[in-house]
């Protein structure tokens, strides 16, 4: 009787490494680690807030920190990327979206997605500027 | 090698997992879930070749239309030598198969209001050809084969090689298969065995199928004594890519595309298919039938008005006028395909193409019952010829027939496998231990001859010199002693490969056996019709129909050791004599005449 | 040119290798013509599946420089001047050679119940269902899958844990839920709501980009993600229905 033998391939460690469209997707997996620490920078300050003047002063002074300032524009990069391509596999959470007949094509969700994005971000920032006027 | 036997018995055995085998088990399933269906098949099955089938499957369905216009359309494409009989079960079963496998789920292509869509076809006078974009047989097949799991009678054996059929008391009881991925074999024994395993087009060099279409089923019937019924009509497709073969559909025609020569001439007007006129007109010019259009190219090369290119003479394919929107809609296949393999965007330049092998009208003789003479064998689709192509068959008639028949062969098969009694398990394993020492024998005892793909090369080549578009005496001889040459030299065939798994080597070595068989039962034949019919056109002084002596079907039967044996059996003729077969102008005035004729 | 090609004879072979073959070049040639070119002339012990040879039939799907491609359908223009590299379909079970074990796909596929399930039951005699154009444009696309299994290949989620459903049978449950024929759309959520169903895939969205036929598998398990996420969450602001 003749057998099968099967030979199961494992994946290699750094296989995500020689292929431009897998590794665009490990960016975008690890850009979420530092998304993750902005939050709990974040959370560091409001918990500082808590605790009263004085320490929310001291936060506020490490944030001023040059390393802090290059951090967060690192930060700021990262975080335009990782939106990006949020926006950039939109299409491929939606159902067919139909305008006049016509299924929208994919682009247009994408930069349908980011200029409300933008808009929301615009009329936030705008709205806090004019509060804190 | 070392392979084991293992049994396994079934009430109905379906060899072949294409549109007609498939449609075959769900039948019996569907009949009697009782019932245990082996459906068996060297490829999955939704790799089998109706995948490739492109254009459309025939249904009457317009008000305009009638059974009695497919009927005989049907009829005179295949110049008279359909059994008119079972043309008229067919007809009359197409529409209600079609609407069974649209409850299945097949996405037929819609018309504004929900119902189904039909377009024109080479030689239907009216639209009656349903159609799924321009995948229709992949759409057939994925959704046989996905409904085909919905019944637990029926049970698998996906990549299962049939290597012999299993014949006791003159009964058909069963196969022997070989698991490819392991190389052991397998019996199985049942009431009734329905052959499914499609066309033999690889024999021919220039041709449309897929690698698997290598006649499999023709030669295992053949070999047992069951003979091979018109396997001289083999249908050229007229519009194929240079080289590889591939199929441009003929929905391109339907939708409006032209044929010219190297000087942009819509030569088919020259052939009796004329008046030219700019919108497509059933059944006239590029939508006549395709013996017609192939013959056209023969003589347009003849007279040196085809395109040189760098894989031989071409005509063009015009589709440039039908405009991008048009063509991505409706024929997205054909523009991806002429992208990909010849850096063409139809809607800019004309593709060449060639007339190529594409259908094998003849096959495994069977009646209205999808039964061979051989009680227990049934057979349908491609590899059987239950007279309804006649010398030609019309394109979309086909798909529907995998289904029509295919049902009738599984239905059949399950009402004789229920009272049939089976042979003794023990005499069933002697006859199949024999069939695997046979089959093993190629890689157990291999010969130091040929190699298996020089036989296949030299088979191919001598039937595209001697058995093609056009046959001449003479030719077709050298064909015939050039086939018995290469049976003789198969004896001694190399196959450089002994191993157990998935050993392709000594598969293609076991299918180029059957394409042998199938080739000569096909030279033979054509060798002895002195006629010219339909696909079968000859030029050595028999260049007309002959209705006083050909008017029959041609069987080969197989002689060991020596050619086939060819005789001939009766046409069944209920209600329409012989006419003549014209198209285009000269066919509507013919049509006229008739009416006349039959109001007076 | 060279093409380097994975072999695997299990009988003699502890694991795969390469073997390199010289083969002719020209600027119409497939791969799949090249490797015909070694069987016929070269070698005929490579094992490879192949038929219709115009990307319809599904079989001859292999990974070709690292991407899963259809063979028939990748052309040796695109690599010259070579060498090309040929592995057998990534992440399945190498039987020989070029040839994988489709088995897992193929369980998976019969798993989702491919078949239409009727919302209304109706007889032959009765016609067929009527569905507008547009209606069947929204499962259409989904329709168009020839299990040729490069999403599978493309997939790194199907890579680490082949328990995963993954994109393809995904695509074709989707398919038959989104056809207005058929009812049984919730039988099928079931599986999909599971850990090895939708909720394994993290939208890499590779299947999509090797896809030879545009059926876009990651939209029709990501699209599903909204529908099976709001069904998790409804049950908690619907405590009546536990059901």
């Amino acid at each position: 009787m003749n057998v099968r033998r099967p030979y199961v391939r494992r994946m290699e460690p750094g296989w995500w490494w020689k292929n431009a469209f897998l590794l665009r997707y490990m960016i975008r997996e690890m850009t979420s680690l530092l998304v993750a620490v902005y939050a709990f920078v974040l959370l560091a300050g409001v918990f500082a807030l808590s605790r009263g003047d004085a320490a929310y002063r001291q936060w506020l002074d490490v944030m001023a920190n040059p390393w802090s300032v290059a951090f967060h524009g690192l930060l700021l990069a990262v975080f335009l990327y990782h939106s990006w391509s949020w926006f950039e596999i939109m299409p491929k959470t939606l159902p067919q979206i139909r305008l006049g007949g016509r299924r929208l094509p994919a682009a247009a969700i994408t930069w349908g997605g980011l200029a409300a994005t933008v808009a929301c971000c615009g009329i936030l920032l705008g709205g806090t500027l004019w509060l804190t006027r | 090698m070392t392979a084991s036997m293992e049994f396994f018995k079934a009430d109905v055995i379906v060899v072949g997992a294409g549109g007609a085998g498939l449609r075959a088990a769900i039948a019996v399933a569907e009949s009697d879930p009782s019932l245990v269906v082996a459906l068996l098949s060297k490829v999955y099955p939704m790799r089998s070749h109706t995948v490739s089938a492109e254009g459309g499957a025939a249904g009457v369905t317009r008000d305009d239309d009638s059974l009695d216009e497919h009927f005989h359309d049907t009829v005179a494409g295949g110049d008279w030598l359909c059994d008119q009989d079972v043309v008229d079960y067919f007809v009359a079963h197409c529409t209600g198969e079609l609407v069974q496998l649209e409850h299945w789920g097949c996405p037929w292509s819609r018309k504004p209001d929900g119902h189904v869509n039909v377009r024109a076809f080479g030689g239907m006078k009216i639209e009656r050809t349903w159609f799924a974009a321009d995948v229709t047989g992949f759409h057939m097949l994925h959704t046989l084969f996905q409904t085909s799991t919905k019944y637990p009678s029926i049970r698998r054996f996906d990549e299962y090689f049939c290597s012999d059929l299993l014949v006791e008391d003159g009964r058909c009881q069963g196969v022997v298969a070989i698991e490819i991925a392991t190389g052991n074999f397998v019996t199985l024994q049942a009431g009734a065995v329905v052959m499914a395993t499609g066309g033999a087009g690889r024999v021919f060099r220039e041709n449309t199928n897929g690698g698997i279409v290598t006649g499999d089923g023709m030669a295992l019937a053949y070999r047992h004594g069951v003979p091979l019924c018109d396997m001289e009509f083999v249908q050229y497709h007229p519009t194929c890519m240079l080289g590889t073969g591939l199929l441009f559909t003929e929905a391109c025609r339907g939708e409006g595309g032209f044929l010219l020569n190297k000087d942009g001439y819509r030569y088919l007007q020259d052939y009796g298919l004329g008046p030219a006129s700019p919108e497509p007109r059933n059944k006239a010019m590029e939508l006549g039938p395709r013996d017609r259009l192939s013959q056209a190219f023969w003589h347009e090369q003849k007279k040196g008005r085809t395109l040189a290119t760098s894989r031989g003479e071409a005509v063009q394919l015009d589709l440039r006028h039908l405009g991008a929107k048009k063509l991505h809609e409706r024929l997205p296949l054909i523009c991806e395909l002429a992208k990909d393999h010849l850096g063409i965007d139809p809607a800019q330049a004309t593709i060449p193409v060639r007339p190529a092998v594409h259908y094998t009208m003849g096959g495994i003789r069977v009646d209205i019952n999808a039964a061979s003479q051989m009680p227990g064998l049934y057979a349908a689709g491609e590899c059987a010829s239950n007279g309804i192509h006649g010398a030609n068959r019309l394109g979309s008639n086909s798909l529907v027939e995998t289904l029509v028949f295919g049902k009738v062969a599984g239905l059949q098969a399950a009402a004789f496998s229920k009272t049939a009694s089976l042979a003794p398990e023990s005499t069933i394993r002697k006859q199949a231990a024999d069939a695997q020492a046979r089959a093993l024998r190629l890689v157990t005892d291999p010969g130091k001859g040929d190699r298996v793909a020089a036989l296949r090369g030299e088979m191919a080549q001598t039937m595209e010199d001697g058995c093609g578009i056009y046959r001449i005496g003479a030719e077709l001889q050298s064909t015939c002693d050039k086939l018995a040459d290469l049976k003789e030299r198969y004896a001694r065939v190399r196959v450089d490969d002994a191993s157990n798994n998935w050993n392709t080597a000594w598969l293609l070595g076991l299918e180029l056996g059957y394409q042998l068989d199938v080739a000569q039962a096909m030279a033979h034949s054509a060798m002895e019709r002195r006629e010219s019919r339909g696909s079968h056109q000859r030029l050595d002084g028999f260049t007309e129909r002959d209705d006083s002596q050909y008017l029959r079907h041609t069987l080969a039967h197989h002689q060991a050791g020596g050619p086939p044996r060819i005789d001939y059996c009766p046409v069944t003729i209920t209600r329409s004599p012989p006419g003549v077969r014209a198209y285009g102008a000269a066919g509507e005035a013919e049509e006229q005449k008739e009416q006349k004729v039959s109001g007076e | 040119m060279k093409l380097e090609v994975m072999r695997y004879l299990p009988e003699s072979d502890p694991e795969p290798r390469h073997q390199v073959y010289e083969v002719p070049y020209s600027d119409t040639g497939s791969v799949l013509e090249a490797l015909q070119y070694i069987k016929d002339e070269l070698d005929p012990t490579l094992s490879f599946r192949w038929s219709c040879r115009m990307a319809i039939c599904g079989s001859c799907g292999m990974n070709i420089n690292g991407v899963p491609r259809l063979a028939c359908r990748t052309f040796l223009r695109e690599y010259f001047p070579g060498p090309v590299r040929i592995d057998a379909l990534a992440h399945f079970p190498v039987e020989r050679d070029l040839v994988i074990s489709a088995a897992d796909f193929i369980a998976k596929l019969e798993s989702i119940k491919p078949y239409i399930i009727p919302r209304v039951e109706r007889d032959v005699s009765e016609g067929e269902y009527l569905q507008t154009p547009l209606e069947l444009e929204k499962f259409n696309q989904f329709t168009k899958c020839i299990n040729c299994m490069l999403c599978y290949a493309a997939c790194p989620q199907y890579g680490i844990d082949p328990a995963f459903l993954g994109p393809g049978v995904i695509a074709l449950a989707h398919r038959y839920n989104a056809d207005s024929r058929d009812g049984a759309a919730e039988e099928r959520m079931g599986q999909l709501h599971a850990e090895e169903g939708l909720w394994s895939c993290t939208a890499v969205g590779y299947c999509s980009e090797v896809c030879p036929k545009d059926v876009d598998p990651a939209n029709a398990v990501n699209q599903n993600k909204m529908a099976s996420a709001l069904d998790y969450f409804l049950r908690f602001v619907k405590p009546g229905d536990k059901s």
